[in-house]
């Protein structure tokens, strides 16, 4: 099966449209300028590669500018280029949406955060802060260019919008999108500019990718969306050529380090490799590397070990460049724009030059192009690396012109183990059902949490508490499963799936409030790298040894339910063996009091706070490993809007099943099909609190439940506003079996 | 000021904005490296470490080689703390 890519859309501090950007690289321009956003005093650098021009107001509804953002403005743009190029329109047939990125609309709520947290008392809803979630870009795009039917917003920091694509190409592959629009998107926020500031990563003057004098990145913004179909869909509409093919795509983690990379290049080369094994393509087939190329002093010749390693000999030949000595490190937007333009450059048959490299450094030894280069492209592979060693590579072909992608067999998918951190403290994969018992409500606020009696809090310095609670319930859902993820035998890399509705919202407020109070250059250089969205599955990665493929995803007060299913997405084509996948939320005045009710709703019972990790795993890999199941996963689902027959798919229920739920109430709008409508409903929220991660215990529950044989099939069942997730577990049991239906 | 009140002052930092948890200031070797072998600590927790110190101390550690001596030990870096302050 061929990915077919038809439509692209870019918005870059070169211009808007894709077409526009791709003129501009190719003529050598760079977008650098004084900062215009924001002025902060005592800042080191101004320079930075702007959106000019650029405002929520452009695509917000009118009179709703205020709950938008640049980046929601950015996105909304590019993604309209993007379907109008392919032809396709939402209206006429379903669309998915997937959305990288890492600050949404911090830009426009950082200050909101630092002004309302002087007095928690007076921290009240506002609804400017509705951009504050990493979802809010895709909930806007959804609002302005949807209907979107499949809709989830992804971070592995500056890879995330690699990994948007990555996962489009899952779905495609999977057979359950016809068409998917997926790319990044960041805008400026002081918050990033100071925190890079902080790290020294800056280089005061235009960055010099790869060259010996090269001092640091520049920080830029943007958006890109690339429109992904299978040829035989693409065909049915009419389509009888696209722009490119992806062909090939690998994810790992590095498991190393929160800032610094690997300086082997060790998982980036690993990653690369697994790109070319995906596409069934050798390095001789690749005649372009899009390197991630950010300047930085470790990053670039890290890139550049991890290319001639995966390259060999080839590596004399390959022509490598990087876009962000012209419009910056552009953060979650990166992975998608460097897509779009390795695309271009395939359609174009010329290199984009690196512009700002003088005088290669003998330790990055590459083909570089410093001048826009005509030659035959056939593939083009474009890198990303984010925090958090989360490393990302996407391979891009001229059509037909390779063998066609075999597609492998849909696999089964089953959950060996789940653990929580919560009220009831650590509780195993046979224990969650505790959370199904009667007994007290929780008390309200933060849970009794002592990292030192989990965690080797030596090891652990690094991570904030978020980071903790995280690793300690990916730890005990391994342990629980006898899983090692150090353990060669394995013989597949662990990976994790885990995300906060809000992020690190404290750490932000407290980050931001110490540049007002203190000054910029009192920025915390240890405290910035935990505010990105996919800092606590990064830093759980790190403490843990997963190496598999790392990120985070956030939707509201479904986040662990969205993770679940995407895991499932991703293990049932061959993207992960065994991947723990859930969330962590934390109790905070401001979630309480302003975010909650302003994203969430207003919600009924004691507000906590809480971790959990669901361990899936290819049946098949289980199999193999000798390990038998806590349950499979045979059946799941979401939706966007009231779900309205989402669940009518639903196999039927056996004699012993139950629904369950993390919050109280089921939606309002779902209709259960005839066949579930009189199976008893059971919530955690009395005993687990009520907070966005309540679900990922609901599926613990579940799961504990079945495992014990007190069930044999849950239903677990989350929503949020204009959102849901179903997800079927059944007991592994045989017919004649005690405990079986 | 006092070299030795530097030091205490220093470790007590460290403990803090590292969070060298499980970790007292009187455990830190006043001559033992901070970086690489000594306390493990890296390159971002002399970022950190540097900017504590201007904080605490309103002195500034230059950057590049010259942090490299700084940051040999605690000595060192308390050593450069007295004498920028007795210089300023």
């Amino acid at each position: 099966m061929r990915i077919w890519v038809t439509g692209i859309g870019v918005v870059s501090p070169l211009g808007r449209g894709a077409g526009v950007t791709m003129d501009r690289l190719l003529a050598g321009d760079r977008a650098f300028g004084e900062l215009s956003l924001f002025n902060l005093p005592e800042m080191r650098t101004r320079l930075a590669a702007e959106v000019r021009g650029l405002s929520a107001a452009e695509v917000a509804p009118e009179g709703d500018a205020e709950a938008w953002s640049r980046t929601d403005a950015m996105s909304v743009l590019a993604v309209r280029e993007a379907l109008a190029q392919a032809g396709v329109a939402p209206t006429r047939g379903p669309i998915d949406l997937i959305v990288g990125g890492t600050t949404a609309g911090m830009y426009e709520t950082e200050d909101l955060l630092a002004e309302l947290s002087r007095d928690a008392d007076a921290i009240k809803p506002l609804r400017a802060m509705l951009t504050h979630p990493l979802s809010s870009t895709a909930d806007h795009v959804r609002a302005a260019v949807g209907p979107f039917r499949r809709v989830r917003s992804v971070c592995s920091a500056c890879s995330s919008g690699a990994n948007a694509l990555l996962l489009a190409a899952a779905w495609i592959r999977a057979g359950v999108s016809r068409c998917v629009v997926a790319g990044g998107a960041d805008g400026l926020c002081r918050l990033t500019y100071t925190g890079f500031g902080a790290l020294s990563a800056v280089d005061p003057n235009p960055c010099r990718p790869f060259d010996k004098r090269r001092a640091g990145l520049n920080l830029g913004e943007g958006a890109a969306f690339l429109v992904l179909e299978p040829e035989e869909a693409s065909r049915a509409r009419g389509v009888t050529r696209p722009i490119a093919e992806l062909v090939g795509w690998g994810v790992g983690a590095e498991a190393h380090h929160i800032t610094n990379p690997e300086r082997e290049g060790r998982t980036a080369a690993r990653v690369m490799q697994a790109a070319l094994a995906k596409a069934r393509l050798s390095p001789a087939d690749i005649d372009h590397v899009n390197a991630h190329g950010t300047a930085t002093p470790l990053n670039d010749s890290m890139e550049a070990a991890a290319i001639r390693a995966c390259f060999g000999p080839e590596a004399e030949r390959v022509l490598v460049s990087s876009v962000k000595g012209q419009i910056g490190h552009t953060l979650g937007a990166a992975g998608a724009i460097e897509a779009a333009v390795s695309v271009m450059t395939i359609a174009r048959g010329e290199v984009p030059p690196t512009m700002g490299l003088e005088e290669v450094d003998p330790a990055c030894p590459l083909a570089h192009t410093t001048r826009a280069t005509k030659a035959n492209v056939r593939a083009v592979m474009s890198n990303s690396f984010g925090f958090g060693g989360t490393d990302t590579s996407l391979v891009f072909a001229a059509p037909d012109v390779f063998a066609a992608p075999e597609v492998p067999a849909r696999r089964s998918v089953v959950v060996v183990s789940a653990a929580t951190i919560g009220p009831l403290g650590v509780l195993g994969a046979r224990e969650n059902d505790a959370y199904l018992e009667p007994g007290p409500a929780p008390a309200p606020g933060p849970i009794h949490f002592q990292a030192s009696e989990h965690l080797d809090v030596g090891r652990a310095r690094r991570l904030d508490r978020a980071g903790r609670l995280s690793a300690v319930a990916i730890q005990r859902a391994l342990g629980d499963a006898n899983l090692d993820p150090l353990d060669p035998s394995i013989g597949a890399e662990v990976g994790a799936i885990l995300g906060a509705a809000f992020g690190s919202v404290d750490g932000s407020t407290a980050f931001m409030r110490r540049i007002y109070e203190k000054g910029v250059k009192f920025a915390s250089p240890a405290d910035f790298p935990n505010l990105v969205p996919s800092s606590p599955v990064g830093h759980a990665s790190i403490y843990l040894g997963l190496r598999g493929p790392v990120f985070a995803v956030a939707d509201l007060g479904v986040t662990a339910e969205c993770a679940v299913v995407t895991a499932a997405d991703l293990i049932a084509v061959g993207e992960g063996e065994v991947l723990a996948a859930g969330s962590v939320e934390e109790a905070s005045p401001m979630i309480e009091r302003c975010l909650g009710p302003v994203c969430s709703g207003e919600a009924r019972g004691v507000r906590s706070e809480g971790a959990s990790a669901i361990l899936l795993e290819a049946e098949e890999h289980a199999k193999a490993r000798g390990i038998r199941p806590l349950a499979h996963l045979p059946w799941w689902t979401s939706w966007r809007g009231a779900g309205e027959g989402a669940l009518d798919g639903a196999p039927e229920p056996p004699k012993r099943a139950a629904i369950l739920t993390g919050q109280e109430d089921l939606p309002p709008g779902l209709c259960l099909p005839e066949a579930w409508a009189a199976v008893p409903h059971r919530a955690v929220a009395p005993r687990s609190g009520v907070h966005e991660g309540a679900g990922g215990f609901a599926m613990a529950a579940a799961l504990a439940a079945i495992a014990r044989g007190e069930l044999d099939a849950a239903l677990v069942v989350g929503h949020a506003p204009e959102r849901g997730y179903a997800l079927l577990l059944t007991a592994e049991r045989s017919p004649d079996e005690p405990g079986s239906s | 000021m006092d070299p030795a009140d530097v030091r205490q002052k220093l470790k007590e930092l460290m403990v803090t904005e590292l969070n060298l948890e499980g970790k007292e200031p009187t455990d830190i070797d006043d001559a033992a490296p901070l970086f690489g072998s000594g306390l493990g600590l890296d390159s971002l927790d002399a970022l950190q470490l540097a900017m504590s110190v201007e904080e605490k101390f309103g002195v500034r550690i230059p950057e590049g080689d010259d942090a490299r001596s700084i940051f040999a030990s605690v000595n060192a870096l308390a050593d450069h703390i007295v004498s920028a302050k007795a210089a300023a």
